[in-house]
């Protein structure tokens, strides 16, 4: 592409020019660079509890079966039979201890092997034709586990998860580690959008900006009462490594009432403290902070809001929820949104109950935020794909002056007990940060990909 | 009465030409008018104060499997109070998915009526076909279902105590169900 330099460096100096918003050739661009050497989120492990456990998940364009095997290991095998290509695996869930493939019948355990092949002597001469012993179907170039989030990488060479996600961990672990159990999750829910990718994911990661605006509604029928404009500033939002996110300001307390005030019941406090570092608690507990909606590189979030979900007089009864959701491109102007509720396993069940319902009225395909999100998103989309958004940067530089100074000093790190650069008040410092590795990985070269010859000697 | 049994079905579908099957298709048209119409605080007058609307999320699984909806999770699982929030915040000015609004059609059809064990509720089954259309850019979507509902005979009026959507999609084509099936 002519003038990719241009656009990323425009990117890199926070000027967005807006047809990223919607390019055929950047998405091409995307999908070569990006894509294939990111760590992406495909299921949480309490999906596949139980051996022989599957679910069936998309990587871009690739599907995988992500299994619980006979031994309890989890796998992630590319749902195509190796033979003549068909999808061994057609349902999306389910427990099987074998996959048969519906075309000529071969079949696989759910570790992959192959195990079965019709007339293997007559068809073959056996092994000396196809050697089927020691054949699997093929295993996701590369496959790791963080609290239970599994991500499969199509590079074999990429940097290990713990290592890409490095400081971003400890921001995770307030999503995902809840108790030594850690986190069941439910879902998704699965709906397409007109919208590229990107959009989502950057508002996710820092856009504190647009909640007292996007969402009034929210405040004014009594759901969530965080999100008026004064409140919202004296949040912090943080970058670290390869995510960063927002925050709530709370009013003063020690860590008990601060988790008591969002909503957490004192037993969920008390596992907490048993899994959280002196430094996640004194973020919450000292600083005043605590997490709302995050975003980690390229296309997974988070968020963790508390609203009032109880018929009732008492605006102080709200309740926390979780949910991850995965920003999953289809093309540079559609993505399917995969929304999942994640509760703590050990909560109470009417703490899951209740959590469930805050999800359900606030998040996913139902949900009262995310409604109006969608609705920006889709018209950025749809406005950013003609010439006129060619000759336009848009200003993504909040809370830097013309020189690059920040408006606001960075929190000390006595004020803000995590890793990474933290500030108060309105900026984009994490869209920034999120499109500035989206530009570092559209200028690496293309991984590289071996094919494999099944069956055969040579 | 308990939940399990509110609604259950009695016997085969009730004759066109019954009287009941006449009122319950009536309610699902003139429901259908006031969705269609966006007139949300009618809308929740037709329902009971125990309403229980619920939309799985529909799930691909293999044939025998025993299950096609997601377990624990769904799009709408409503109560009066949940759905008033969501009628409370259309009548807000920050609405902003359904301002401009959408042009919608909700088409209801299959009707099939069917006779309770007490003269209180009627199970009705519909089939909904919902067409939204927004703005000039993109295509419309459209949204098809079964509905599995319970109709109470409150007063002068029925009112919908019960509704399972069965969407036939296991992924909306929808930007959001800022809508009601």
């Amino acid at each position: 592409m002519a003038d990719q330099r241009s656009v990323l460096d425009n990117v890199r100096r926070g000027m967005i020019p807006a047809h990223i918003y919607n390019d055929r050739e950047l998405f091409e661009l995307e999908k070569e660079r990006l894509f294939s050497r990111a760590w992406l989120f495909v299921a949480h492990e309490s999906e596949i509890p139980q051996d022989g456990d599957y679910v069936v998940r998309r990587a871009l364009d690739d599907s995988f079966i992500i299994t619980r095997d006979a031994n309890g290991d989890i796998r992630a095998m590319f749902n195509m039979c190796l033979h003549r290509g068909m999808q061994v695996c057609r349902a999306e869930l389910g427990n099987a201890s074998n996959f048969r493939c519906p075309y000529h019948g071969w079949t696989y355990r759910n570790d992959g092997r192959l195990t079965g092949l019709p007339f293997h002597r007559e068809a073959y001469g056996g092994d000396d034709g196809f050697q089927k012993g020691g054949q699997s179907l093929l295993p996701a170039p590369n496959l790791a586990s963080y609290n239970g989030l599994i991500f499969v990488n199509m590079d074999p060479n990429a940097q290990p998860l713990e290592d890409y996600l490095g400081d971003f961990r400890f921001y995770l672990d307030f999503y995902t580690k809840q108790s030594r159990g850690g986190l069941e999750v439910h879902g998704p829910q699965r709906w397409r959008i007109k919208a590229n990718w990107k959009i989502g994911a950057e508002n996710f990661a820092g856009d504190m900006y647009h909640t007292p605006h996007t969402h009034a509604s929210i405040v004014e029928i009594g759901l969530f009462r965080e999100p008026k404009a004064q409140k919202r500033k004296d949040g912090a939002t943080y970058w670290a490594q390869c995510g960063g996110g927002t925050t709530y300001k709370l009013p003063p307390g020690n860590f008990d009432e601060r988790m008591r005030y969002v909503g957490y019941p004192d037993e969920m406090t008390d596992r907490v403290k048993g899994v959280w570092t002196k430094q996640q608690q004194q973020l919450v507990g000292e600083d005043g902070f605590m997490i709302s909606a995050a975003s980690c590189f390229p296309n997974l979030s988070f968020v963790h809001n508390w609203p009032k979900v109880l018929d009732g007089a008492d605006d102080t009864n709200v309740l926390p929820f979780i949910s991850i959701r995965l920003w999953q491109p289809i093309s540079e102007n559609e993505t399917e949104v995969c929304s999942w509720f994640a509760v703590d396993s050990a909560a109470p069940p009417d703490y899951k109950k209740n959590s469930y319902k805050a999800y359900l009225m606030c998040f996913g395909s139902t949900g009262m935020f995310e409604q109006d999100d969608v609705e920006n998103w889709v018209s950025l989309t749809n406005t950013a794909g003609g010439s006129m958004a060619r000759r336009l940067l848009l200003n993504s530089r909040m809370g830097l002056l013309g020189d690059d100074r920040p408006v606001v000093e960075p929190l000390p790190p006595a004020a803000f007990h995590g890793p990474g650069y933290a500030q108060v008040g309105y900026n984009e410092n994490n869209q920034r940060a999120l499109l500035r590795l989206w530009a570092d990985h559209l200028e690496l070269p293309p991984v590289s990909a071996t094919a494999t010859a099944l069956g055969t000697a040579r | 009465m308990t939940t399990a049994r509110l609604g259950k079905p009695v016997g085969k579908p009730l004759p066109f030409s019954d009287t009941r099957h006449l009122e319950a298709h009536q309610f699902l048209v003139d429901e259908a008018y006031l969705l269609d119409a966006q007139h949300y605080d009618a809308w929740l007058d037709t329902l009971t104060d125990d309403i229980r609307y619920l939309m799985p999320v529909r799930v691909t699984t293999a044939l025998g499997a025993g299950f096609d909806t997601s377990p624990g999770m769904a799009h709408f699982d409503e109560d009066k109070y949940s759905l008033s929030r969501r009628v409370a915040r259309f009548a807000t000015e920050h609405a902003w998915t359904e301002d401009p609004p959408s042009r919608m059609r909700h088409f209801v059809t299959n009707v099939r009526t069917f006779a309770c064990e007490d003269d209180a509720h009627l199970a009705v089954e519909s089939a909904e076909l919902l067409y939204r259309s927004r703005g000039d850019v993109n295509e419309a979507a459209l949204v098809s279902c079964g509905r599995q509902d319970v109709l109470r005979r409150c007063a002068d009026q029925w009112k919908l105590a019960r509704r399972t959507i069965l969407v036939d999609e296991s992924v909306l084509r929808m930007q959001n169900l800022a809508v009601f099936l």
